[in-house]
C-alpha cells in the first residue's frame, strides 16, 4: 500500500494512465459493476420520483385498502405493488421511500465521515497524547449501544428525519476514525509529507492536499459500509417507532406498518423488505468493489 | 503483560466512567424527576418534599457522585412506572438476555469460522463464492426483518417453532439464528483473511516443505494463528448483539433487557433507559478487556500497541 | 447481581421446559393482552387490563347482570337507601379472602375510607370520589355515604369499588399489596411479575350462589404480548389461549384458521381526539380557537374509517360519551360531516391558510392515529406522531403538552354517562377544556335524582362540548375476540372478558 510502489509502477507502465487502469478494473469486476448499476437506479429512482410514481404516496383512500399485488389474482396494474392499510398506492410509497433511505444514509455518512476522518486524521498526525485522547474517544463511542442510545435519544428530543441523520451521524463516526488514524500512521512519516513540512506548509495544508487525497480510497471504502449501516439503522428505527414518522414512506417504516397483516398478506413487509436489502447490498458490493479497485493488492 | 494489563484496565475503568457520565445526563435531561418521580398528580409540595428527599436540590456535581455510588452498588432507583426497584427488573431480564446474546454468538462462531477456513482454503472456487455470498446477504439483511420472516415461514406456516416467548430451548431457536446472522459475516470475513494471511507466511510453506500432514498443518499451526483476531473480534461482536438484542427481542416479543429498554423508552422511564445503557456498555467494556488481555496472553506483539 | 443472572440464565435454558403450557389439556387459560399494568392494584390502574384482574380476582358489594340490567348482590346480601345520601347494606357472612381471612364490614369501611385519602393516590378519582365515607353498624352492615345525591353510585359499586382485605394490606401496604394481591374473587393470583404477567388459579374457597357462578377453569395466566403479530402467531401455534383488540383485518383473516374461533361485537370503549386548550404555549395556540377545532373536526372522515377500519359493529360517535349510556343524550349535540373543503376554508379565516405544525398523541391503534394524520395532512395540518404507552401519554395529556390526543375511554364499563363526562369535563387532569359552565351542568347532573332534569343538563353539557369542539368523539370501538376452539367463551359490549364464566368445550 505504499505510496512508492505504487507510484514506480505507474512509471514503469507509462501508456497506461492510473485512472483508466482503474477503470479498466472496475469494469471487469462483477461486484462493483451489478453495485454499481443498482444503486444507481434506485439514485435515478430517488431523484425522478414525482415523474416515476403512479400515485401520490400520501393520498390515502380508507375504500381501498390492501388491495393485493399485481401478481396475485386479486391485483391489477392500478396498484403494482398493491396498496397499505390506509389505501397508499404501495408502488409509489416505495419509490418515494427511497428518497429518504438516500437521504439519511448520504446524510449521515457525511456527517460521521467529517467528525471521523477529523478525529482520525489528527490522531493518526499528531501522535502521542492527541492520539491517546483520541483513541480513547472512539473506544467510549464503541461501548455505547448504539441502537438504544440512538432511541433513547429520538425519544427524548422527538424522531423526525432531521434527528435521525443528525442521531447517525454523530453516533456513527467510528470506523471512519478507526480506519482514518491508521492510514495517516502509516503515511505521516512518508518522505512528501517531511517534505512539505520541512518548507513550512501549515498542518491544514498538509492535511487537506497530502493526507486526504492519500486516504480518500480508504475512505471512500467506509463510507459505502457505514451509508449502508446508516440505512438499515434508518430502518430499524422506524421500526421500533422512533425513526422517521409518519406518513413519511421509510422502507422500515413501511415494514413496521405492514406487520399486522404479515400472515395473512405477506407481501406488506417482503416487498419493502426486499428493496432495503437490495439497496444495501448494492451499496456494499460498491464498496467492496471500491477496495478491490482501487487497492487490488489488498484483494483476498 | 503486566503493565499492558494494568494500562488496558486504566482504560477500560476511564471508558466506563465517561459512559456513566452520559447515562447519568440522559436520566436528567429526560425531564424534571422530581415530578416524575412524584407522578403526574401530585401537588406543588409533595414535589419539593420529593425534590429533598431524593437530594434532588443538590447541586448537579453531588447528585452525580451520589448517583455514582448507588450506580456502583447496582442501586439505580426506583422504576417511574413498575412499582420496582430498577434492578429487580433487569435482575429479571438480564438471563434471557445474556443467553439469547451468548448462544447467538455461538451459532456465528460455530457457522462462520468453519466457512471462512474453507473458503480460504479453496479460494476461487465455488465454496468462496458461496460463502462470500452469505456473508454479503448477512450484511445487508435488517435483522427485524429477517426475524420477521423466520416467524412468517417457521412459525406460521410450518409450525415447526414458537412465534414469541422464552418458555422454552426452541423459544431460542430463531431469535439466535436472526442475531447470530447479523454477527457472522464479519467474522467469517476475519477468519478467511487471516487463514489466507498465514496460509501464504513462511512458516506454513516450511511446515508443508518438512512434509507434515495437511491436515496436521491446517489445524494445528494455520487455524491457531489465525483465530487470535478472530477473539478479539468476537469480543466486539457480543458487544454489538446485546446493543441489537433490543430488536431481536421486540421482533420475538423476548422479556430481556433490550425489550425492556424499548418499553422504558415508550413509557419515558429513564431510570431504566439509563441503567440498561450502562450495563450493556459495562459488559462490552468488559468483555473487550478481557479478550485484548487474552489477545495480550496469546500473541506477545499485541502487548507492543 | 452475578448470583440472579446466572439464576435467571440457569432458569430461562433448563427450568423453563417445564412451564405451564397453554389449552385445555392443561387446564390452564392463557389469555394475553398488549398493555403491562403499571400497579395491579384496581384502585392504582386505569387500565383495561386492570379492569379484568379486578373482576376475577375481587368483588365488589353488588353485581350488575349483564343481560337484564339490574343489580344483584355480591359481597352484600340486600341494601336500601336510608336518605339520598346513605347507602346500608347487609354483607354476606360467608365469604372469606385468599388468606383465610374472613370478610367482615371493616374491611368495606377500610377500602372506602382509605381509597378517599389523597396519600391513597387513587388514579380514576371519579370512581370514588362520589363517597364521604363509610361507617360501620355491626360487623356485617354498613354504611356508605355519598358527598351529595349520587344516582349512578350502584353502578359505580358494581363495575369498579372492589373491596380489599384490611389486616392484610395494613400489613403489607400499597407495595407489597402490589406484589401479592389478595381478594375475595373467583380466582386467586399466585404470582405477578412487572412485565411478565400474572398467574391466577381457582379459588376454591369461593363463595357459592355468586352471580358470577363457580369458576369452572382450573388455571389463568395474563400474559403481555405487546406486539400484535406476535399475539397472533401464539394463538395460531397454540402457545397462547385468548386474544383480543385485533384489527378488523387480522380478525376476517382468522375466520378461516381452522382451531380458532373469531368473536366481534361493538363495545362501550369510545375513541375521541383531545384538544389541548390550557397554558400558554405558543404550539397549542391554534387549537385555542374554535374554528381550528371545528376544522379538524370535519377534516376527518369518521363514516370512511368506520366503514373500512374499525368495522366489526362500531358506529360514528357525537356526543362525547357512549352512544347507549344513561344520559347520552344524542339530538341536541352537533354533528360534523367529513368535509374538506369547509375545513380548509375555516383554516383560512382562522389564520392559517397553508395550514400548520402540530403533534398527535395515541397509544393504541397506529392505524387510526395515522389514518387521521392522512386526513389532517390533506387540509395542510401536519401532525406529528407520537406513539406512547397509556401511562406516558396520560402524563403528556396531563401536563400540556400534547397538541392533539387520541384517547379512547371504556367507562369503567359503567353503563351512565357521568362515567364517561366525568372523568373529562370536570376539571381532572384529562379535562383539557376546562369550561366552568360545563362543569357546574354536569356537577349538578350527577347528584339529579330527577330523571327528565338529568337528561336535560346532560344534553346541556354534550351540546356546548359539541358546539365548542372541545373533543372530536370519533367512534364506539369494535371488539375482536379470537381464542381457541376448545374454549366456550361469551363477550359482552362492556368490553369485560368473564373468564370465571368460560369453559373448555
Amino acid at each position: 500500500m505504499s505510496e512508492t510502489t505504487t507510484d514506480a509502477l505507474t512509471e514503469a507502465l507509462p501508456k497506461v494512465s492510473p485512472v483508466a487502469r482503474m477503470a479498466r478494473r472496475a469494469l471487469g469486476h462483477h461486484g462493483f459493476m451489478i453495485g454499481a448499476t443498482v444503486l444507481g437506479l434506485i439514485v435515478l429512482m430517488a431523484i425522478f420520483a414525482p415523474l416515476i410514481a403512479p400515485h401520490d404516496p400520501y393520498a390515502q383512500d380508507v375504500s381501498r385498502r390492501l388491495i393485493p399485488p399485481v401478481w396475485d389474482a386479486k391485483g391489477s396494474w392500478e396498484h403494482v405493488f398493491g396498496t397499505d392499510k390506509l389505501g397508499r398506492d404501495y408502488l409509489s410509497r416505495l419509490i418515494y421511500g427511497a428518497r429518504i433511505s438516500l437521504l439519511i444514509g448520504a446524510l449521515a455518512a457525511l456527517i460521521s465521515g467529517v467528525i471521523g476522518t477529523a478525529l482520525g486524521v489528527a490522531a493518526g498526525y499528531f501522535g502521542g497524547k492527541v492520539d491517546a485522547a483520541i483513541s480513547y474517544l472512539i473506544t467510549t463511542r464503541l461501548s455505547m449501544p448504539v441502537v438504544l442510545v440512538a432511541l433513547a435519544v429520538a425519544a427524548l428530543v422527538g424522531g423526525s428525519l432531521k434527528i435521525v441523520i443528525l442521531v447517525l451521524g454523530f453516533l456513527l463516526w467510528d470506523r471512519f476514525a478507526v480506519v482514518t488514524r491508521v492510514a495517516t500512521q502509516q503515511i505521516r512519516h512518508a518522505e512528501y509529507i517531511s517534505a512539505a513540512r520541512c518548507i513550512g506548509c501549515s498542518v491544514w495544508r498538509i492535511v487537506l492536499s497530502e493526507i486526504l487525497p492519500n486516504i480518500l480510497n480508504a475512505l471512500i471504502v467506509v463510507a459505502t459500509l457505514e451509508m449502508a449501516h446508516a440505512i438499515l439503522l434508518e430502518a430499524t428505527l422506524s421500526f421500533l417507532g422512533l425513526g422517521v414518522p409518519p406518513p413519511e414512506p421509510s422502507w422500515g417504516l413501511m415494514i413496521a406498518e405492514g406487520k399486522s397483516y404479515m400472515f395473512f398478506k405477506p407481501w406488506v413487509i417482503v416487498i419493502p423488505g426486499i428493496a432495503l436489502l437490495v439497496l444495501v447490498l448494492a451499496i456494499n458490493l460498491l464498496g467492496d468493489g471500491v477496495r478491490d479497485v482501487t487497492a487490488p493488492e489488498n484483494r483476498n | 503483560m503486566l503493565q499492558f494489563a494494568l494500562r488496558r484496565i486504566a482504560i477500560a475503568l476511564c471508558v466506563a466512567f465517561t459512559v456513566a457520565v452520559f447515562s447519568f445526563f440522559l436520566l436528567h435531561l429526560s425531564g424534571d424527576l422530581a415530578v416524575s418521580i412524584a407522578g403526574p398528580e401530585s401537588s406543588a409540595e409533595q414535589v419539593e418534599m420529593i425534590r429533598v428527599e431524593y437530594g434532588l436540590d443538590k447541586p448537579i456535581t453531588t447528585q452525580f457522585v451520589e448517583w455514582l455510588w448507588k450506580a456502583m452498588h447496582f442501586d439505580f432507583g426506583r422504576s417511574f412506572y413498575f412499582q420496582d426497584q430498577v434492578t429487580t427488573l433487569i435482575g429479571g431480564r438480564l438471563g434471557v438476555t445474556m443467553t439469547l446474546g451468548g448462544l447467538a454468538l455461538g451459532f456465528a462462531l460455530l457457522i462462520a469460522i468453519p466457512l471462512g477456513v474453507i473458503a480460504a482454503i479453496k479460494r476461487d472456487t465455488w465454496v468462496d463464492r458461496v460463502a462470500l455470498t452469505i456473508s454479503v446477504f448477512g450484511q445487508a439483511m435488517p435483522s427485524f426483518w429477517f426475524g420477521l420472516t423466520l416467524v412468517l415461514i417457521f412459525a406460521v406456516n410450518l409450525r415447526w417453532l414458537p412465534a414469541s416467548g422464552t418458555g422454552t430451548w426452541k423459544h431460542f431457536i430463531m431469535p439466535v439464528i436472526a442475531l447470530g446472522t447479523y454477527a457472522m459475516p464479519a467474522i467469517m470475513r476475519l477468519t478467511r483473511n487471516g487463514m489466507l494471511d498465514v496460509l501464504a507466511s513462511d512458516y506454513i510453506r516450511t511446515a508443508r516443505a518438512k512434509g507434515l500432514h495437511p491436515a496436521t498443518v491446517m489445524f494445528k499451526h494455520a487455524l491457531r494463528n489465525a483465530v487470535i483476531p478472530v477473539v478479539g473480534l468476537a469480543a466486539v461482536q457480543l458487544g454489538f448483539m446485546l446493543g441489537g438484542s433490543i430488536v431481536i427481542e421486540t421482533v420475538f416479543s423476548l422479556h430481556g433487557l433490550g425489550h425492556l429498554a424499548w418499553e422504558a423508552i415508550s413509557r419515558n422511564d429513564y431510570p431504566v433507559v439509563q441503567a440498561v445503557v450502562l450495563l450493556l456498555s459495562v459488559v462490552y467494556i468488559f468483555v473487550t478487556l478481557v479478550a485484548d488481555l487474552l489477545n495480550a496472553a496469546l500473541d506477545p506483539r499485541m502487548r507492543a500497541n | 447481581m452475578l448470583k440472579s443472572v446466572l439464576l435467571g440464565t440457569a432458569l430461562a435454558l433448563c427450568l423453563a421446559p417445564g412451564a405451564a403450557m397453554a389449552g385445555k389439556a392443561n387446564d390452564t387459560l392463557v389469555y394475553v393482552s398488549d398493555s403491562d399494568l403499571e400497579n395491579i392494584s384496581p384502585y392504582h390502574n386505569n387500565m383495561r387490563e386492570g379492569v379484568i384482574l379486578m373482576h376475577h380476582v375481587w368483588d365488589g358489594l353488588v353485581s350488575r347482570d349483564v343481560k337484564t340490567g339490574k343489580y344483584v348482590p355480591l359481597l352484600a346480601t340486600s341494601w336500601k337507601w336510608i336518605d339520598p345520601t346513605t347507602l346500608e347494606f347487609a354483607l354476606r357472612k360467608d365469604v372469606k379472602f385468599h388468606n383465610g381471612d374472613a370478610f367482615t364490614a371493616d374491611d368495606v369501611v377500610f377500602t372506602v375510607n382509605y381509597v378517599l385519602t389523597p396519600e391513597a393516590k387513587v388514579v380514576a378519582k371519579q370512581n370514588v370520589m362520589w363517597m364521604s365515607g363509610a361507617e360501620k353498624v355491626d360487623d356485617y352492615t354498613v354504611r356508605i355515604k355519598l358527598k351529595e345525591p349520587f344516582p349512578a353510585a350502584m353502578e359505580y359499586l358494581a363495575a369498579a369499588v372492589p373491596m380489599y382485605p384490611k389486616a392484610y394490606f395494613e400489613k403489607v401496604g400499597i407495595e407489597g399489596f402490589a406484589k401479592a394481591p389478595i381478594g375475595t374473587g373467583p380466582y386467586k393470583i399466585v404470582s405477578a411479575t412487572s412485565g411478565q404477567g400474572v398467574k391466577m388459579v381457582k379459588y376454591d374457597g369461593y363463595m357459592k350462589n355468586s352471580p358470577k357462578g363457580t369458576p369452572k377453569i382450573g388455571k389463568l395466566e395474563f400474559k403481555v404480548i405487546p406486539d400484535g403479530e406476535s399475539r397472533v402467531a401464539e394463538l395460531m401455534t397454540g402457545g397462547v389461549d385468548w386474544i383480543w383488540r385485533l384489527p378488523s383485518d387480522q380478525a376476517d383473516s382468522l375466520r378461516s384458521v381452522p382451531d380458532v374461533s373469531v368473536l366481534s361485537s361493538e363495545t362501550m370503549r369510545v375513541a375521541f381526539l383531545v384538544f389541548e386548550m390550557q397554558g400558554d404555549d405558543p404550539a397549542m395556540k391554534p387549537l385555542k380557537d374554535e374554528r381550528v377545532r371545528k376544522a379538524i373536526s370535519m377534516s376527518i372522515d369518521r363514516k370512511a374509517m368506520v366503514d373500512n377500519l374499525v368495522r366489526g359493529g362500531s358506529r360514528v360517535m357525537n356526543a362525547a360519551c357512549f352512544v347507549e349510556q344513561t344520559g347520552c343524550v344524542q339530538d341536541t349535540v352537533v354533528k360534523y360531516s367529513y368535509d374538506p373543503a369547509k375545513a380548509k376554508a375555516l383554516l383560512k379565516e382562522a389564520g392559517y391558510p397553508n395550514g400548520f405544525d402540530t403533534e398527535m398523541y395515541a397509544y393504541r391503534e397506529r392505524d387510526y392515529a395515522e389514518a387521521m394524520i392522512g386526513y389532517l395532512k390533506a387540509v395542510g395540518i401536519n401532525a406529528k406522531l407520537n406513539f406512547l404507552k397509556y401511562p406516558a401519554m396520560r402524563n403528556e395529556l396531563h401536563a400540556g403538552r400534547a397538541a392533539i390526543t387520541m384517547n379512547t375511554w371504556g367507562s369503567y364499563s359503567v353503563n351512565d354517562a357521568s362515567a364517561f363526562t366525568g372523568n373529562f369535563f370536570k376539571g381532572s387532569g384529562d379535562d383539557r377544556s376546562r369550561d366552568p359552565e360545563v362543569k357546574a351542568w354536569l356537577t349538578e347532573a350527577d347528584s339529579t335524582v330527577d330523571e327528565a332534569k338529568r337528561m336535560e343538563l346532560y344534553g346541556k353539557a354534550l351540546k356546548r362540548i359539541s358546539e365548542k369542539a372541545y373533543v372530536l368523539p370519533l367512534f364506539s370501538y369494535s371488539a375482536n375476540y379470537a381464542f381457541t376452539k376448545d374454549l366456550s367463551f361469551t363477550a359482552y359490549p362492556d368490553e369485560l372478558p368473564r373468564f370465571y364464566a368460560a369453559s373448555w368445550k
